[in-house]
């Protein structure tokens, strides 16, 4: 009978250092079999192992496209400090996919509004490369990414890269006396540079990842742009174990977030106890 | 003295000495004795004394809950002020801050596996030379009454109860010890339950729970179960006050206090130290005297 | 006519499927309490009566330490070698009905999507045999969560004492009636189990209350005695929160589940300092919320089968009829004023 606790060996193909302590590690299946079996959906999370140091949960941070998943992870405690190490070549583990994920059908012919702050990037991500690979299922699409300082963005030259598509709007910041003498984008806080976005919820869906304080002042923003709370989604993460609904840590209430989330609505956050 | 306790805690939270009185009320399953932490000087009635008060309250002295609910009295027998004073003496509590309220004890009773009074001491309480508590701010009971007690318990202070147990299982060869061990941490579930119940494993971050590097496996394997046990009581030499708490509190009927016993037995052979006796003695383990013996250093 | 077997049949029986290689567990006499053992030798176990045993039969399900996999590097590749199945027989002989009923209520969890194959093979391979009760005490509060001194969910054959040596054995599923098969001999003596014990608290009530009230002050109140450490959650027959560690070296380990309690101060601390339930208050909630509201929302029974163990373990006087005691006392009653 499967052993539904037991990662598959995945080889590490490369590596990229995003910020001072920000990484993200493209893997793929080292057994074809399980290579040519695996989906995903875009939003879904996975466990990933330093074997015999342990196992972290990151989001699947790029699109389901691809011979390969990625997910980005800051330096922060023991897995990580080991996983920072890993090169080309080694081996790590990863089980998955779990969770839901973000409804990329259901958001089909609407305008996109991309909200991330610092780290929160990669949750989104995945959802920003699935939309403009399928560029012409989805309306504008509005991107606003902030950070403390111009070296805590992640994904930089991307944000660059993805501005060159067609009606694309990409808004980079980072907080004021974040910026460098060659900075190139705004100065200013998220929510300050998304009220300056020009985004209406009028046929539009927004994701918001960040940390508390940048969503608590964003969503104002949206809901005067009118935006209802089910047009406003977000990506939650809680401290999680086994991913999968057993090991019962990660639940807010009677909310799973492995298993009912880790995608949310506004309209289903306001539902959630505080126990986040 | 149920009355003369009430009433003296009454007094403390009216005159707002106090914000909180910790004390002991009859709060579990059929009245089954626990902490009660008072804040209304209309409810001192919810405080008790008797030969159950079994817990050792000094563990609430460093709980953020707690701490929480402003300046505490916490009601004391003989064995928790010495805990107290240990606290004091390792700056986790400023003893200016607290009231402490002895009891005189005549000994508390053993429970049985339905928490009901089995009528016979506990083993702590045949050798307790310390009925009445020491180092408080306020004493509840008669200190004549407890120096009797005293008097009668210290011929065999040494030698009964609890330091029998101990006598009997050093007379075993060190096979025979190690195989007792075995069967009894094959019970321990690492649960925690003993340090979580005693006033001295107050540590933020104690050192089981330390993961870069992990010190002690967290599985309860015996490899794990040897670890954190016998690393525990070494933490608590010279520190343990011999309340019991730990044993009293496993859930898989360890005796725990055995190896407590022994180490405490060794800071007093050794360096004639008891732990919580002395408010303003300097720790054991963190002072160097000058007199200290120094053969077993090469 | 019922079917009897003597205390010796049941001793042979053991010794019997311990020489068939099987794992036998019964109570056993040890360090001064009655706990649940796998024994080696039928002389072990002890079917004297007593109230409860410390521990549950949980452990024979879902180990406190169980290994998942094993892992070798070679190079730069990692031989991941699975944990093997569990392929023997298991006979559990003197649970008590409140140690089995929890077996049902458990399935729904270690089978919601993913199949659990640790605990669906130990459950698949044992046979549970449990003894009515002949007392209970005020910890125990089975039948105010649906059991009873002689409940039989999660029982493949209960054994009545008949105080005279011998057991009138009811079995309830094929398994049962197979243990049995050949032993028991036809009598006309049947046994019962003592009077269910007494509650004055509706749990119903109570879990109202308790799915309504999350942000309430109470908790905190409830709580203060409690200094979360994790006996009520181990020794509980329906706890079923658990950690997953890696051991051994980065070279060559294993990676191991541990039982893990949700009232322990690091349960859900995030690597970021921020703690979701950072004091005993909330943390308790999440114990009482997860047992009468969040659990039988999601799967039916309340999480807990009223044996009382929690509150019989635990070192401040709380547990769970404690808590229920006084949330009735203290809310349910006076919403109701």
């Amino acid at each position: 009978m499967e052993n539904i606790y037991k990662p598959d060996a995945m080889e590490v193909l490369e590596v990229t250092q995003e910020t001072a302590d920000v990484k993200r590690v493209r893997i793929w299946f080292r057994d074809p079999e399980k290579a040519a079996e695996f989906k995903f959906n875009i939003g879904q999370f996975g466990l990933y192992s330093v074997f015999g140091v342990g196992e972290s949960t990151f989001n699947i941070c790029c699109s389901n496209s691809k011979k390969y998943i990625e997910f980005c992870f800051r330096k922060t405690g023991r897995v990580t400090e080991r996983m920072w190490d890993v090169e080309p070549g080694d081996t790590i583990g990863f089980r998955g996919p779990y969770g839901n994920s973000y409804p990329m059908k259901e958001w089909e012919g609407k305008n996109l509004v991309f909200v991330a702050g610092g780290i929160a990037m990669p949750p989104i991500r995945c959802a920003i490369q699935y939309a403009l690979e399928n560029r012409e299922k989805y309306g504008k699409i509005t991107i606003v990414y902030g950070a403390r300082t111009v070296g805590d963005l992640v994904c930089k030259s991307e944000l660059d890269e993805w501005a060159k598509y067609p009606n694309v709007d990409v808004l980079k910041t980072v907080d004021p006396g974040g910026e460098t003498p060659d900075w190139d984008g705004r100065v200013g806080f998220v929510p300050t540079v998304l009220g300056e976005a020009g985004v209406s919820g009028d046929n539009s869906v927004a994701l918001v990842v960040g940390p508390p304080i940048m969503i608590k002042f964003s969503l104002p923003v949206l809901e005067k742009s009118g935006f209802s709370d089910d047009a406003i989604f977000t990506s939650l993460e809680n401290r999680m174990k086994c991913g999968l609904g057993k090991c019962g840590r990660c639940n807010c209430g009677s909310v799973y977030v492995c298993k009912e989330g880790p995608v949310f609505t506004l309209a289903d956050m306001k539902e959630l106890p505080d126990d986040f | 003295m149920e009355n003369q306790l009430r009433n003296a805690i009454r007094k403390l939270l009216e005159e707002k000495t106090v914000d909180v009185a910790i004390g002991y009320g009859r709060v579990g399953v059929g009245g089954a004795v626990g902490a009660v932490f008072v804040t209304d000087p209309s409810e001192v009635d919810r405080l008790v004394w008797n030969a159950e008060c079994r817990q050792n309250l000094a563990v609430h002295l460093s709980r953020p809950e707690v701490k929480a609910l402003g300046k505490p009295a916490i009601v004391v027998k003989g064995c928790d002020a010495r805990a107290v004073v240990v606290l004091a003496n390792e700056g986790q509590i400023d003893r200016e801050n607290v009231v402490v309220v002895g009891v005189v004890c005549e000994g508390i009773q053993g429970a049985d596996a339905s928490g009901v009074a089995t009528g016979t001491l506990l083993d702590k309480c045949v050798t307790c030379v310390e009925h009445a508590a020491q180092n408080v701010d306020i004493l509840i009971g008669d200190a004549a009454k407890a120096a009797e007690l005293d008097a009668a318990n210290a011929p065999n202070a040494k030698t009964a109860g609890k330091q029998a147990k101990l006598a009997a299982l050093l007379q075993k060869t060190p096979e025979e010890r190690f195989q007792y061990w075995r069967d009894e941490f094959s019970r321990c579930v690492r649960c925690h339950a003993c340090r979580q119940s005693c006033p001295l494993c107050y540590c933020n971050r104690c050192v089981a729970d330390k993961n870069r590097p992990t010190r002690i496996d967290t599985s309860a394997t015996l490899k794990g179960n040897f670890a954190w046990n016998i690393l525990r009581a070494f933490h608590l030499a010279g520190r343990c006050v011999g309340c019991g708490a730990c044993s009293a509190a496993c859930p898989a009927g360890i005796d725990l206090d055995l190896l407590n016993l022994t180490l405490a037995n060794a800071a007093d052979e050794q360096f004639g130290y008891v732990a919580g006796k002395e408010l303003g003695a300097a720790p054991l383990i963190g002072t160097y005297a000058e007199n200290d013996k120094e053969e077993f250093i090469r | 006519m019922s079917q009897v077997v003597t205390l010796e049949q049941l001793k042979k029986l053991a010794a019997d499927k311990l020489s068939a290689g099987a794992r036998v567990v019964a109570p056993v006499v040890d360090g001064g309490l009655v706990s649940f053992k796998e024994i080696s030798d039928a002389a072990q176990a002890t079917f004297a009566p007593q109230v409860r045993v410390q521990n549950s039969i949980k452990e024979f399900f879902f180990p406190k330490h169980e290994v998942i996999f094993t892992f070798v590097r070679k190079g730069n590749d990692v031989e991941v070698i699975d944990a093997p199945d569990f392929e023997d027989d298991q006979i559990i002989i003197g649970a008590r009905p409140c140690d089995a009923a929890a077996l049902p209520i458990l399935d729904p969890l270690f089978g919601w999507d993913y199949q659990d194959r640790f605990f669906q093979q130990r459950r698949a391979k044992t046979t549970v045999v449990t003894f009515a009760c002949k007392e209970t005490d005020a910890h125990c509060f089975c039948s105010a969560v649906d059991g009873g001194p002689d409940n039989q969910a999660g029982s493949d054959a209960m054994l009545f004492d008949l105080g005279d040596g011998s057991f009138e054995v009811r079995t309830f599923t094929d398994k049962g009636a197979a243990l049995f098969a050949g032993i028991a001999t036809e009598s006309d003596k049947t046994g019962s189990a003592c009077a269910p014990p007494t509650c004055d608290f509706d749990v119903e009530k109570v879990a109202v209350w308790i799915t309504e009230n999350f942000g309430s002050p109470e908790w905190e109140k409830l709580s203060l005695r409690c200094v979360g450490c994790g006996a009520c959650a181990y020794v509980c027959p329906t706890c079923h929160c658990f950690d997953i560690v890696d051991e051994g070296s980065y070279s060559k380990g294993q990676r191991v589940k541990n039982w893990d309690a949700c009232q322990a101060g690091m349960f859900t601390l995030h690597a970021s300092g921020h703690n979701p339930r950072s004091t005993q208050g909330k943390r308790q909630r999440q114990r009482l919320t997860h047992k009468f509201s969040i659990y039988p929302g999601k799967f039916g029974p309340y999480l807990c089968t009223g044996c009382g163990n929690c509150s019989r373990s635990c070192g401040a006087s709380f547990g769970v009829r404690p808590a229920l005691e006084t949330l009735n006392a203290d809310v349910v009653q006076n919403q109701e004023d």
